[in-house]
């Protein structure tokens, strides 16, 4: 918005001067304009392409009975009516929180602890930090493929551990929590690296004086940690979090690839069925392109209504948020004091009455 | 000379827009590769690359033209779904899974195969397999290509050690339906624990549904799923996992691992699974497997086919073409690359097929899958067998997975299958 009204502005005084300089006819604003808009048009172009249009004629899908081949059968609000009683949806819905949940809350917390750790560190910075990162640029079905193999029934390395330290074997593969926990396992460690980097640059943005200041007042280290790090990381922190649950929302791969050899790509028992590989199911599996449509809209929704969430929680900016916060401070410990004068005062009223 | 910013840019755009026309351009030609050739897609290890290298110089008994084949790595269905939405570049030819029914409802998206002389060429084909390819309406969407005939593989190593005879004649006698392979796998297991007979309650199902002469829905469009052929299978399947008889391996790394640690010891299935089994996930065990009759009879699960798209750029050549690849003589060569199962009975005598196999301890193995595919009686695949079979298998996999009691399975798939159909409007 700034930015429109700032080309405005200064497109204004060089249409004077061609007007002066030009012939007597009154000059068209959009021909003045013309290079800019070709200048900047191929973004437009290509976004009005692939996605703008692919958007909108999701919503025109979403109101039809397609095979994707055939001609589209115009069918209403058919589509959101079935998804609403479908009970695969809303178990979808189900694995895919859960397993965000499972995901997103050790990931973060060991990213924290490993951006701790790599702060400090003094030898082989740049190998701890490029081999965190590692995980995040691999091929995501090859981590899954060996991933695959670690939590597999009858052959994983996990089992063959469990195994050979007395415990016994677990169906990871054919339960449904441990269908989720190998997921979960899978997202948190492709992305504790990357999010352990974000953390570090803002360690790094911490001023040391606060830490010294800390120092001299003899905090301990991990008093450090939890009075000092944590609370001036908490933009950064906010930003991970947010960016953990629009991709939590999003998982799909990880049980595409586990279990992609069948036409059931969510596993036994649907446990690790998330919404986008549900989508992927009805749309490209099953060839139902309508029903596909319409759970993205569904997807779309609970994104909004997770962003409003998101929004509430941070809500405004973090020197409102400190003030409100010492404002309702005092407002308490005001309220606490005129308790206690008030009762002090009835007390001594009724000391005077008894006297009296 | 200096290149000028104006020049550059004048120099791309042109170039952009010659790019843009050529991609969408030629207006009335949509199907796919230059004038004198004719486009092929199919995935990758359905044809013999011999005989394809040989028709991209020209294609043989049709001057003039020549092949441009393409292998389609991963979601082949859904490319050729969105080519034949998009109206334009369609391939001239493409390969078509075992799941042809399904695009019945669109067969007008293909030529009638009848109309290119396919008629005369019957004889030579499976009858059931020729049947699969024809519309309820009598249109021949899809030419054969290969098959999936059943027999029983089993490890002649772990039946010694069990006391039985390994002779392929007498484990047929001795297993001829599915009560006696029960039994049998019990004996088995007593020898050796830990044996099973199926890789998982799915393998069971979907094998003893495909010895059946029918499946889920007639050719006049009537629901039989629920009846009791169905039940029937569906109850074997659970008996297998409750007699213990089952490995439980849900997935593809699971399935080859029970072959590689060999607890999968006997299995009823089709004749590609000889490698993608046990060739491939346990090279070991070469010279101790062996076929035989599957218990229950002859079936076939799976095979393939070639349809001719609508925008085929020349039909009769096309025609010539994929009747000179599916012929008797070049399936036989299909099956030593990429051992692909011939739906041309000719072909079973033929001297590349009845070579002994050294995988197999020198068996003759042919001769099994070509008497299944000879008996296989056929049956009717309709446009929504898949969606019929995916909640019936969803149920089976809970049954074995996290021990669903089989009769609120059975009820819950039904219900399911229910509302797919009447979603389809099949109901």
């Amino acid at each position: 918005m700034p930015s429109e009204s700032a080309v405005t502005s200064k497109a204004v005084p060089a249409q004077e001067v061609t007007a002066t300089t030009a012939a007597d006819k009154p000059p068209n604003r959009f021909r003045q304009a013309l290079p800019q808009y070709a200048a900047v048009s191929p973004f437009f172009i290509l976004f009005a392409i692939f996605g703008a249009f692919p958007v909108l004629f999701s919503i025109w899908i979403s109101f039809h009975s397609w095979d994707g081949i055939g001609n589209m059968t115009w069918v209403g609000l058919e589509q959101y009516n079935y998804l609403l009683s479908d009970a695969t949806f809303w178990k979808t819905i189900g694995n895919t929180l859960i397993i965000w949940v499972l995901s997103t809350v050790p990931m973060l917390l060991l990213a924290l602890v490993i951006a701790n750790a790599l702060h400090n560190a003094t030898r082989f910075r740049t190998f701890y930090r490029i081999a965190y990162f590692i995980p995040n640029v691999t091929s995501v079905v090859a981590i899954t493929l060996v991933f695959g193999s670690i939590f597999s029934n009858n052959f994983g390395l996990l089992n063959a551990f469990l195994q050979s330290i007395g415990l016994g074997q677990v169906e990871w593969l054919t339960q449904p929590w441990g269908i989720k926990i190998a997921i979960a396992t899978i997202i948190t460690w492709r992305w504790v690296g990357y999010n352990a980097i974000i953390y570090l640059a803002g360690l790094q943005a911490i001023s040391a004086d606060v830490y010294e200041a800390a120092k001299v007042d003899g905090a301990s280290s991990r008093q450090t940690f939890w009075r000092i790090t944590v609370p001036m990381m908490r933009p950064v922190i906010l930003f991970t979090a947010v960016t953990s649950t629009i991709g939590g929302l999003q998982i799909f791969t990880e049980s595409r690839v586990l279990f992609g050899d069948t036409n059931n790509i969510g596993g036994p028992g649907d446990a690790g069925l998330t919404i986008v590989s549900y989508l992927y199911q009805s749309a490209f599996i099953n060839n139902q392109f309508g029903y596909g449509a319409a759970i993205g809209w569904a997807l779309f929704v609970l994104i909004v209504l997770f962003s409003i969430i998101n929004w509430r929680l941070i809500g405004g900016n973090d020197d409102e948020r400190l003030t409100r916060r010492a404002a309702r401070r005092v407002e308490r410990r005001i309220a606490a004091q005129n308790a206690k004068r008030a009762a002090a005062q009835s007390a001594a009223a009724k000391e005077t009455a008894d006297v009296r | 000379m200096t290149l000028s910013r104006r020049k550059f840019l004048a120099v791309g755009t042109s170039a952009a827009a010659a790019a843009a026309a050529g991609l969408t351009g030629c207006g009335s030609r949509s199907s796919l590769g230059a004038s004198n050739e004719l486009s092929m897609w199919t995935w990758v290890g359905s044809v013999n690359d011999d005989l394809i290298a040989q028709a991209e110089k020209a294609i043989p008994g049709y001057d003039g033209m020549k092949l441009a084949m393409t292998r389609i790595g991963t979601n082949y269905k859904t490319k050729v779904l969105t080519a034949l939405a998009g109206k334009s570049l369609v391939p001239d030819i493409v390969a078509i899974n075992d799941d042809v029914a399904t695009y019945f409802p669109n067969a007008d998206q293909f030529h009638d195969l009848f109309e290119l002389g396919a008629k005369d060429l019957e004889k030579d084909f499976l009858p059931w397999k020729w049947k699969l390819g024809i519309t309820p309406e009598n249109k021949m969407m899809a030419y054969p290509m290969d098959t999936g005939p059943t027999a029983l593989f089993y490890r002649s190593d772990v039946f010694t050690k069990a006391g039985i005879d390994i002779d392929p004649a007498a484990v047929a006698g001795l297993a001829p339906d599915w009560d006696a392979y029960i039994a049998l796998g019990k004996k088995l297991k007593q020898a050796v624990p830990g044996s099973a007979i199926t890789d998982n309650i799915q393998g069971v199902y979907d094998y003893r549904m495909a010895q059946q002469p029918k499946r889920y829905m007639t050719s006049d469009g009537q629901y039989i799923g629920d009846q009791d052929h169905v039940r029937q299978s569906f109850d074997l399947a659970v008996r297998v996992v409750k007699e213990g008889l089952s490995a439980n391996a849900q997935n593809s790394t699971d399935k080859n691992a029970v072959v590689t640690n060999g607890k999968l010891v006997a299995y009823n299935a089709a004749v590609w699974w000889a490698q993608l089994g046990p060739k491939n996930a346990a090279p070991k065990t070469k010279g101790l497997w062996r076929v035989t009759a599957a218990p229950g009879g002859a079936g076939n699960r799976g095979g393939s086919f070639l349809g001719i798209t609508k925008y085929c750029k020349n039909p009769e050549a096309a025609f010539a073409f994929i009747s000179w690849l599916e012929s008797a003589k070049n399936q036989a060569q299909a099956f030593l690359d990429p051992v692909l199962f011939p739906s041309t009975p000719a072909t079973y005598t033929d001297p590349t097929l009845t070579a002994p196999d050294p995988f197999f301890g020198g068996q003759q193995i042919v001769d099994v899958f070509a008497e299944s595919a000879k008996k296989y009686p056929g049956a009717y695949f309709s446009p929504y067998d898949s969606i019929i079979g995916t909640p019936i298998g969803k149920e089976l996999v809970n049954i074995e997975a996290s021990g669903k009691d089989p009769d609120q399975a059975w009820a819950d798939a039904q219900r399911q299958i229910e509302r797919e159909l009447t979603r389809a409007g099949a109901i």
